[in-house]
């Protein structure tokens, strides 16, 4: 990701012109740092609030919900087939959107309208530091943005440190029911169940969300499920279910859905929960 | 006058059912033995077999049988009533009237415990929506009428459908577009007993309704000459056929194409009579849903395709290739 500015030294700044490309390929410049920035991707709204930048965002999602203060910003509605004109409502001077495909002329859209737009994807931890440091630079605090990506990936080390030697339980990653979904390679939980001492069963597959069938999963035989609370309660009580060694066991782990579900700020605090709960007692 | 078809029929038709069957439940992603699988049928042997045999595989295998019986016999009973080699289920409201409901209950989200009640109240209401149409226009059970009627309802329901998903959460929206693409995965002992309940029902009542149905396929002024009133007896008939339907759709999503081309396949067997019609048509819909499952399943592991998605695609070119013959 080449980013071009063209005073890089990562002081804050005030102000100060900043051309970088986004993920969509498209340059995107800002003639001075984003006073009203509307975020479309609940990652980038909780990193903007934890950059400082929270008073910045006058717009979000109705699913972006982290932190608490996010929810007194007003919701645009979906993030994805966003609704253009409630967000140019909020007179934005930066969207920052997630990059999927099917929004791309969304985004385009939005760049002829005159608002600076930049699309990011993230879906794996490396996303969550390189998309955080360009949104330390668009908004003039790249000190606070390698701060905070100092912070997390200090805690996901401390964490992959003290799990490493342990054997690794094989995990299921249970993410649908309904057809039966799992997490592939390419999401980012996968990768926190490594750092927390675990082995996801389908991190091969390079699908972030891939269909499987349960068949398949006992043909892997997992040591642990993970999945959701409410779910949890209903695989123990499935004839299906109970085909897996793993589920006779017990060995449904639910975990904190509202945790372990962005690639944000929290990453380091969600990989403490996912060994807690592989290796309960190896981390204080 | 009998040729070799005649005598091969039926033979033909129970053998593809239990070779789909035995296929159906000796495959999958975890190889077993075909002497493992039969011990497992039994109950014997390794435990870790008869779990799959008899969790995953055979309730699913089961429940797909069940879904193309009755999709098959709904589909030989309203081509038959309507004389419409394009009349199916789906064509008449049920499977729009089914989704409106599951996708109703989804956006809701209650869908995981009321989603079948939900398709099955919906595709009860979109026939009795139908009739009513039908009725307003003044005719009761006028086949062509129902058929049209039925189309605009089908129409009406996807609207509605689209206008329900516009504006539902995501993870709703991929619930309800998973249902309507047919799955049989979640197969359930006590879901096949309730379905089994319904096919039998539904399906002995069009057995007992099949000379009906061959007076109705001559025309209703023939029928009215023979003595049966076309228009009672095609309402009844095109109830029970909806009533089947409705009870697939709400056990397994919509399942495309079975309904349409089973009843074809069949009569390419020189079947033209629709008791023995029915009842190939049943027997075909099994073994083709089961052996739909099995391709659904094993084709690209370990993931999974929608069932409804590889029904349509064994369903189109064969359909194709009878319109060639016809023409």
């Amino acid at each position: 990701m080449a980013c071009r500015d063209a005073r890089s030294g990562g002081s804050p700044r005030a102000s100060g012109a900043l051309e970088l490309r986004d993920d969509f390929g498209q340059v995107v410049r800002l003639a001075a740092a984003p006073r009203r920035i509307v975020s479309l991707n609940p990652a980038t709204t909780e990193l903007l609030f934890a950059l400082g930048a929270g008073d910045r965002v006058v717009g979000r999602t109705q699913y972006d919900l982290w932190p608490d203060s996010a929810r007194l910003v007003p919701s645009i509605g979906a993030g994805m087939q966003p609704n253009l004109e409630a967000i140019l409502g909020r007179h934005p001077d930066l969207v920052v959107m997630y990059a999927s495909g099917s929004d791309r002329g969304a985004a385009e859209r939005l760049t002829a309208a005159g608002v600076a737009t930049a699309a990011f994807r993230i879906d794996r931890i490396a996303d969550f530091a390189r998309v955080t440091m360009l949104l330390g630079q668009m908004i003039g605090d790249s000190v606070r943005a390698r701060t905070v990506v100092d912070s997390v990936t200090g805690t996901l080390e401390r964490v992959r440190h003290a799990t490493q030697s342990l054997p690794r339980p094989s995990v299921f990653l249970h993410a649908w029911e309904k057809p039966l979904m799992t997490l592939g390679g390419g999401s980012f939980i996968s990768e926190l169940v490594t750092v927390a001492g675990g082995r996801n069963i389908y991190d091969s597959l390079p699908a972030p969300s891939p269909v499987v069938t349960l068949e398949d999963v006992l043909r892997r035989n997992p040591d642990i499920i993970l999945v959701s609370p409410i779910e949890r309660k209903n695989m123990l009580q499935s004839d299906r279910w109970r085909a897996l060694p793993a589920v006779r066991k017990g060995r449904v782990l639910a975990y904190d859905t509202n945790l372990v579900a962005r690639p944000s700020v929290k990453l380091g605090e969600a990989a403490v929960s996912l060994a807690h709960l592989f290796h309960p007692g190896v981390l204080p | 006058m009998t040729t070799v078809i005649d005598r091969v029929r039926w033979p033909l038709l129970v053998l593809a059912l239990v070779l789909a069957l035995l296929l159906a439940v000796a495959l999958g992603t975890i190889s077993l033995a075909p002497a493992a699988v039969w011990n497992a049928l039994l109950g014997r042997g390794d435990p870790a077999a008869i779990t799959v045999v008899q969790v995953l595989r055979l309730p699913r295998a089961i429940l797909a049988g069940l879904i193309g019986a009755g999709l098959g016999l709904s589909g030989a009973a309203l081509q038959g009533t309507m004389r419409n080699p394009l009349a199916e289920p789906y064509l008449l409201g049920v499977s729009g009237g089914a989704a409106v409901g599951a996708v109703l209950a989804v956006a809701l989200g209650v869908g995981v415990v009321f989603l079948p009640i939900a398709a099955f109240g919906g595709a009860v209401l979109a026939v009795a929506v139908t009739f009513f149409v039908a009725h307003a226009a003044g005719t009761r059970g006028d086949a062509r009428i129902l058929l049209m009627a039925g189309v605009v309802v089908g129409a009406f329901a996807n609207s509605v459908i689209m206008l329900i998903l516009g504006t539902a959460p995501s993870n709703a929206v991929r619930d309800a577009v998973w249902w309507m693409m047919g799955s049989v995965a979640a197969a359930t002992w006590s879901q096949n007993a309730w379905l089994a309940t319904y096919v039998i029902l539904g399906g002995g009542a069009l057995l007992l309704w099949a000379r009906q149905i061959d007076v109705l396929a001559l025309g209703d002024d023939t029928a009215a000459a023979l003595g049966l009133a076309p228009e009672a007896a095609a309402r009844r008939i095109y109830a029970a056929a909806a009533l089947v339907a409705a009870a697939t759709v709400a056990a397994a999503g919509l399942v495309g194409f079975v309904g349409l081309v089973v009843p074809h396949i069949v009569r390419g067997l020189g079947v033209r009579q629709h008791r023995p019609l029915l009842v190939g048509s049943a027997l075909a819909g099994a073994a083709l849903v089961i052996l739909a499952d099995l391709a659904a399943r094993t084709l690209r592991p370990p993931s999974e395709l929608p069932l409804g998605a590889v029904t349509a695609i064994v369903g189109v070119p064969f359909f194709l290739s009878r319109l060639r013959r016809l023409a």
